[in-house]
């Protein structure tokens, strides 16, 4: 077993219920499941730890992470713990007055999500009426004097608008503008075939956002993250499995990634039983693809091994069938024909499938 | 982009001074990383508080590095803060 590295980056997603029905969710498709969600007083305890293992960087999300009624009281606590803490949120429960509370509270930051740039085809990825909220919900943000980073999922039906996200982040006077290209997994992998984008929308809009990181160098910041099933390269997931990134979903299970329930054998121990350092350390999840000794050829005698850590575990699992395969990403996997057919698979009319529970119950009795 | 006369350099809203005890190091965090300091790099920044010039800044850390060369000093200290500055975090 390979030495448990400390943990940087700590995602807590504190609900999965949510007003909004995006189809691109990474909540897990399963989510109608999850058991009742932590107290008040389990993330409080978890926070501490977490800060006492050398953690950062607390990120709190969701779902919609302003449902929960006690969240000032969280932001407190992380902030007494000296995190740098993020609200990743959809805006469309925020107010004026919930802002100035939450700043109030110490939070350091916020990460706001919209959908697209035009009304109509953002609220056809949200599934509700909500873009002109969240608009205004940016302007309060930045009026209350929160640092704004504007986080965009990009798939074939908004590629085309990436100029005017663009000048969206700007007219906001947003900090950074994350251009962020659809991970394929849970809601996004159901709704892949109408997600994809062609390889001429994708080249149009990465020279797009190339140009525009240039230009608006030290005014906005642009965050552009790849497509790996366009740009051919194997992203290194998470920084690699368990070296510095945590997440907890809802109920307390502590997982490498948000999206690595999908994997399965892997049982996820919970900061309801168990001191989140003895998880991180110790837990079989956690230690599953630490190092290097779980690669199988042609990972394991990679140059490139310590580069992209062989690529996402759970998108080999998804394509491969076993996570301990490269990620079929890669163009030396036995399995890259798959990817190779997917990426063109691009522009079916497929109908939408939104993320909500009425729809996560059907799919887990199909 | 050269440092000026005029700049009073401080840390853009979205980023802050951290203490690391796990690391033994000083961080500055903002929205998705964190950058570590030297112990040289840490003490400068702190000094950047928006009201110091950098010749003060300079002044403050000669005082604390005893015969420390105050051209040398200078020029590390204008180097450290165009590559903080060019990372988007000082203003």
């Amino acid at each position: 077993m390979t030495a448990a590295p400390r943990p940087y980056t700590l995602v807590a997603e504190l609900t999965y219920r949510c007003p909004l029905r995006c189809v691109y969710c990474s909540n897990p498709v399963d989510f109608h499941r999850a058991r009742a969600e932590l107290s008040a007083g389990d993330w409080r305890r978890v926070f501490s730890e977490a800060a006492e293992l050398g953690v950062m960087q607390l990120h709190l999300s969701g779902g919609e992470p302003v449902l929960r009624e006690d969240l000032v009281e969280l932001i407190e606590h992380a902030r007494a713990c000296d995190l740098y803490t993020n609200l990743i949120t959809g805006g469309t429960l925020l107010d004026e007055d919930k802002l100035r509370r939450l700043r109030d509270a110490g939070l350091d930051h916020i990460q706001l999500s919209i959908q697209g740039a035009a009304r109509e085809s953002a609220e056809t990825i949200a599934g509700v009426r909500s873009h002109r909220k969240k608009l205004e919900v940016a302007r309060l943000i930045r009026q209350t004097g929160f640092p704004l980073t504007l986080n965009v999922v990009i798939h074939r039906l908004n590629i085309a608008e990436v100029p005017e996200l663009i000048a969206i982040a700007l007219e906001l006077g947003a900090d950074r503008l994350e251009l962020a290209n659809t991970q394929f997994y849970a809601w996004a992998a159901e709704n892949r075939r109408a997600l994809m984008p062609t390889r001429e929308q994708y080249e149009r809009a990465e020279e797009n956002a190339r140009a525009a990181i240039e230009k608006y160098r030290g005014t906005l910041e642009i965050a552009f993250v790849q497509n790996d099933y366009l740009s051919g390269d194997p992203k290194p997931c998470m920084g690699g499995w368990g070296r510095s990134y945590m997440c907890i979903n809802p109920a307390g299970e502590v997982m490498p990634c948000h999206a690595a329930s999908v994997i399965p054998g892997l049982r996820f121990e919970t900061v309801r039983d168990s001191a989140l350092g003895d998880i991180w350390r110790d837990s079989p999840a956690m230690n599953a693809f630490r190092g290097d000794d779980w690669m199988m050829e042609p990972c394991r005698t990679c140059a490139r091994k310590e580069i992209d850590f062989g690529g996402c575990r759970c998108q080999a699992f998804m394509l491969a069938g076993n996570a301990a395969e490269a990620d079929p990403i890669c163009r030396l996997s036995p399995h890259h024909s798959v990817v190779e057919s997917m990426r063109k698979d691009s522009g079916a009319a497929d109908p939408l499938i939104y993320r909500d529970a009425k729809t996560s119950r059907e799919i887990c009795k199909a | 982009m050269r440092v000026g006369d005029a700049w009073r350099p401080r840390l853009v809203a979205r980023a802050r001074l951290k203490f690391d005890p796990v690391g033994n190091q000083t961080m500055i965090l903002f929205p998705e990383a964190a950058l570590a300091l030297n112990e040289t790099g840490a003490a400068i920044v702190r000094l950047c508080d928006g009201a110091r010039s950098i010749d003060e800044i300079v002044d403050q850390l000669s005082k604390k590095y005893d015969n420390a060369d105050r051209d040398a000093l200078m020029r590390e200290v204008i180097d450290f803060l165009d590559t903080i500055r060019a990372r988007g975090l000082l203003q």
